[in-house]
């Protein structure tokens, strides 16, 4: 007995386990969690990158929250609106659109691995390269689009082409990583179940509806976090695209933070720290809010 | 189960969060004070950073040579380089092409830190005046002397803008000014003659439009607005900052910049807006087109029947072409002798002199000497050497901020989605906020 104990203890208190995780913990720290708690602390402060930061207390969060004659507090609530449209628009298509597709892979037609590599591909390529290709396709008078179907559209410069162009661009490009989940998920079904369900006389949508979606929920709810997650931190899309505009109508929170941080001339980085930290919080906020939901439905 | 699904969410929001704080890691497009043209400069300045192999170091060591030049340009540059490293000087030179903004952020760092410290660096003409009020620069003044580097020697416009409180800190390599393109062909059949006395005038521009627009020719392209405005802005004579601090260019110059653009895109002479004008006048669609001479080698690629001229302006007495310049400089640091800096002064002349390279790169050499050159006497921007007032060149402390709150309002009040005054207004008060944050 006291010879199980003492190899329960020796066991509790090695050293092997931790040194398989020291490698991601360290990373982690060094380029997360102290440049994080840096960037918080530099969210009180005054602060040009090159002179020691001034500490100035809430004086940021005061300025971006609620002097209404100041440019931050213009660009903290525009940016957070235009990235919540963003997000509102985008996410439920890169759930549903991938959803589906998984759905008719699932029927297992001919060629199914083809589709499914064409449609990850996209997920492969840089931002950059992504964007241009669908600025060529979107532009007005030499582009894809508008000489195929005989349109004027001036996509990138009038909402609400801007947004459009922006959500279509990021949907090619993000929704093959979602896909690849619900394939995986949706084969991971007990076929014996669905078939119950089938003598049972459930079909379609009811199918899909009650057996489909509760067998896939803990990969659906992943998807849907990390995505909005992902969403709530575009950056390259507009930046490319429509660079802002028009009327700085797409001017989403990380350009703002990205120009005073890191733009031409001295750096705002404390008002920029400011902003980043109030994205943070609220992408915090929204996640742990749909964990609860989702979890309390699955209950 | 639970407890664990919140803490990994945790987690994954702190890095989340830690990631925006250290601001974004992509980039796209480079909203640099300098020559970087991010609608249209087939990306000298956006490539990824590059660095030379190093040479093995002269007699005495080596000069550690950090430039912005990672595109096309960056191999010129290493032509002349190695052309000066081949004539066995005490020092070897070590070029470094660094991406713009990369290199505006590690310089003064390096400089701070006093670790690994460039001998000499190409900097923007833009930022030197913020680079010299924070202390990382050099004065000239100090250390030329009766070296090889005479004053007279330069391009008087690109020198004299970097005289700051009667220090000097910056020696240029070139000029690159933002001109106008001119379809010659087009020109023929609705230039009504406009460049007989060889200067474009908004008024001949409108002039030309109705006929262009019949037949489905756009008139005039506009595309980077900001050089453009910065150009107009300065023939009528204004400035950013009419006491070098405070920006005020919410003014009546500004606004007739600006409305006589929008004049311009209500008769419809100008391009759609979405449309991009640079690449419709390679295609032979557009009569006039503003661009940076370093564009050049797209148009001869294109086999169009182009030339360059003075960009247009509102009275033909007053020419003026947006200019910025890529000027050396020296960063300081104690531990340079003056041996080395001496043989620093010796490798930015030898430069000027051997600068026939850098100008078939599409610049204009700051240095004399690219005068005598019949090589460069035939190339298309060689108008520009002889320029002097001519030559906008901007050195406000706070350039930066207000070409960036430009950035968001010109096209938008060009398109008629934002009034001139609201425009300015907005934009002054964004430098405003950003120079009180930013001290």
């Amino acid at each position: 007995m006291q010879e199980i104990v003492r190899a329960k203890k020796r066991k509790k208190f090695s050293f092997t386990p931790y040194l398989f995780i020291a490698p991601h913990v360290i990373l982690f720290i060094i380029f997360f969690l102290i440049p994080m708690f840096y960037g918080i602390y530099a969210s009180f402060t005054k602060w040009n990158l090159f002179t020691d930061p001034t500490f100035i207390g809430l004086d940021n969060y005061k300025t971006i929250l609620t002097n209404t004659e100041s440019t931050f507090y213009r660009q903290f609530w525009n940016g957070l609106k235009n990235t919540i449209i963003f997000v509102i628009i985008c996410v439920p298509f890169q759930i549903i659109i991938p959803l589906f597709i998984a759905l008719l892979l699932d029927k297992k037609p001919k060629g199914r691995n083809v589709f499914q590599g064409i449609l990850y591909m996209p997920t492969l390529f840089s931002i950059t390269s992504v964007t241009l290709t669908w600025l060529f396709i979107f532009n007005r008078s030499l582009g894809l689009f508008n000489n195929l179907f005989g349109t004027d559209i001036n996509w990138y410069g009038e909402q609400p082409y801007a947004w459009m162009t922006i959500v279509i661009t990021t949907l090619w490009w993000g929704i093959g990583g979602n896909l690849i989940i619900y394939v995986a998920a949706l084969s991971g079904i007990d076929k014996s179940v669905l078939e119950a369900a089938d003598l049972d006389g459930a079909r379609g949508l009811k199918r899909f509806w009650y057996i489909t979606i509760p067998a896939i929920k803990f990969p659906l709810a992943y998807t849907i976090i990390v995505s909005v997650i992902a969403q709530f931190n575009i950056y390259g899309q507009p930046l490319i695209i429509t660079g802002g505009g028009p009327n700085e109508s797409t001017y989403v929170l990380l350009m703002y933070i990205r120009n005073l941080a890191f733009g031409t001339g001295n750096s705002v980085a404390g008002m920029a720290s400011a902003m980043a930290t109030c994205l943070g919080l609220i992408i915090g906020i929204i996640s742990i809010g749909q964990l609860i939901l989702l979890r309390k439905r699955s209950d | 189960m639970k407890k664990k699904k919140v803490i990994a969410l945790l987690l994954a929001t702190v890095m989340g969060l830690s990631l925006m704080a250290c601001g974004g890691k992509q980039k796209g497009n480079d909203t640099d004070t300098g020559t970087s043209n991010v609608d249209t400069n087939s990306g000298t300045e956006n490539a990824a950073e590059e660095t030379q192999p190093d040479v093995k170091p002269g007699k005495k060591g080596s000069i550690e040579f950090w430039t912005v030049f990672t595109g096309a340009d960056g191999s010129s540059m290493q032509a002349i380089v190695d052309a000066y490293n081949a004539t066995n000087p005490d020092y070897t030179v070590n070029h470094r092409a660094i991406e713009a903004n990369d290199l505006y952020l590690k310089m003064p760092l390096a400089i701070q830190s006093g670790e690994d410290v460039p001998d000499v660096a190409i900097n923007h003409i833009e930022r030197i005046p913020l680079f010299q009020e924070n202390g990382f620069l050099e004065d000239y003044n100090q250390l030329i002397g009766d070296s090889v580097i005479k004053p007279e020697n330069y391009n008087p416009k690109a020198w004299q803008m970097t005289e700051i409180d009667g220090g000097h800190y910056g020696i240029p390599l070139d000029v690159h000014s933002y001109i106008l393109y001119v379809n010659m062909d087009l020109y023929e059949k609705y230039g009504n003659g406009a460049l007989d006395d060889g200067v474009l005038t908004w008024d001949e521009v409108k002039a030309s439009g109705e006929a262009c627009k019949a037949d489905g020719i756009v008139t005039m392209g506009m595309a980077w607005h900001r050089v453009k405005f910065l150009a107009s802005y300065a023939q009528l004579g204004g400035t950013l900052s009419s006491d070098g601090v405070t920006p005020d260019f919410n003014n009546d110059k500004a606004m007739q910049v600006l409305n006589t653009w929008t004049e311009l895109n209500d008769l419809g002479y100008i391009q759609k807006d979405g449309d991009s004008p640079w690449e419709m006048f390679l295609g032979g669609n557009v009569l006039y087109c503003p661009e940076g001479i370093w564009m050049y080698n797209n148009v001869k690629e294109a086999g169009l029947n182009a030339k360059m001229y003075d960009y247009p302006t509102f009275d033909p007495a007053v020419k003026g072409n947006w200019t910025s310049s890529h000027q050396f400089v020296i960063p300081k640091n104690e531990k340079r002798d003056a041996d080395k800096t001496k043989a620093v002064l010796e490798f930015i002349d030898f430069i000027g002199n051997n600068s026939l390279e850098w100008a078939k790169a599409g610049q204009v050499p700051a240095h004399n000497a690219i005068k005598e050159v019949a090589e460069f006497n035939e190339m298309p921007q060689a108008f520009l050497a002889d320029q002097n007032e001519e030559l906008k060149i901007y050195n406000y402390k706070y350039y930066g901020y207000a070409v960036e709150s430009l950035d968001k309002i010109v096209a938008e009040v060009l398109f008629g989605r934002m009034t001139a005054e609201d425009g300015l207004n907005q934009a002054v008060q964004e430098t405003k906020d950003r120079i009180e944050m930013g001290q």
